[in-house]
């Protein structure tokens, strides 16, 4: 099949946890399983990762040096169902794809289903505007998972 | 196709607009210099780029050549996107069953 366009990433997992404890681990204890260690703008100088819990929160990495980056801001905050944010980072926010994860009671643990998109604007629109850019700074070898 | 090379390519805020473009559906080297600040032979080499990293192919529609997206280039990238969140939901997974056999 040839492609005509970049479909969303969509990844499924399922956790033995309840639906408000996986949402927790996910977004406020995030540092407690992000790998760091490989997917950060810091790599082994990244420290730990807060994420907010509001809508216009920016999720940010600290590093070593006391210095901190930013990976997006919350654009939906609905506890314990979903959270979605935008996400560029090591790059501008002009530059943001977007990330929406759900979270669904499943025989009392949690199905966690998360959708990356945004790679590309469609149309003229928003994408003719000056400076605009899309998100492909997230894969340019500034937050890659296998250096 | 290598993931490195794909994202190589698109390290380039108009390769990048060019991806966005042929997203739309296919053009001709014409086409995309109108649409883009750049001289013809400047988005010929672009293209070049891109078709080098399996992103873009070439195809004849009639007497015209246009550009459209092309598999090798947009799977390798979405592997390695895949990758990255499989890494990453992996992780989230491991820990929640930690946490599952030892409730704090």
């Amino acid at each position: 099949m040839k492609h005509t366009s970049i479909d969303a990433i969509v990844k499924t997992v399922r956790v033995p946890l309840p639906q408000s404890e996986a949402f927790a681990l996910f977004t406020a204890r995030m540092s407690s399983w992000w790998p760091l260690d490989t997917h950060s703008v810091g790599k082994a100088d990244a420290v730990d990762v807060a994420f907010p819990a509001q809508v216009g929160g920016e999720i940010v990495e600290r590093l070593r040096d006391g210095g901190s980056s930013v990976w997006g801001t919350v654009t939906r905050w609905d506890p314990p169902a979903g959270v979605a944010f935008t996400w560029h980072p090591g790059g501008s926010p002009d530059e943001a794809t977007s990330v929406d994860v759900g979270f669904e009671p499943d025989d009392g643990g949690t199905v966690v289903r998360l959708t990356h998109d945004g790679w590309v604007r469609r149309g003229d629109g928003d994408a003719a505007r000056p400076g605009y850019d899309t998100g492909w700074d997230l894969v340019l070898g500034r937050f890659t998972a296998a250096a | 196709m290598e993931a490195y090379q794909v994202l190589n390519a698109l390290g380039d805020p108009t390769r990048r607009r060019i991806i966005e473009l042929l997203g739309d559906r296919p053009h001709a080297v014409g086409e995309l210099a109108e649409r883009l600040p750049v001289s013809r032979p400047a988005v010929s080499q672009h293209l070049r780029v891109l078709a080098e990293s399996g992103l873009v192919a070439r195809e004849s529609v009639g007497t015209r050549n246009v550009y459209r997206l092309d598999d090798p280039g947009v799977d390798a990238l979405r592997s390695w996107l895949d990758g990255f969140w499989t890494t990453a939901l992996t992780r989230f997974a491991g820990q929640a069953e930690q946490e599952s056999r030892s409730p704090s």
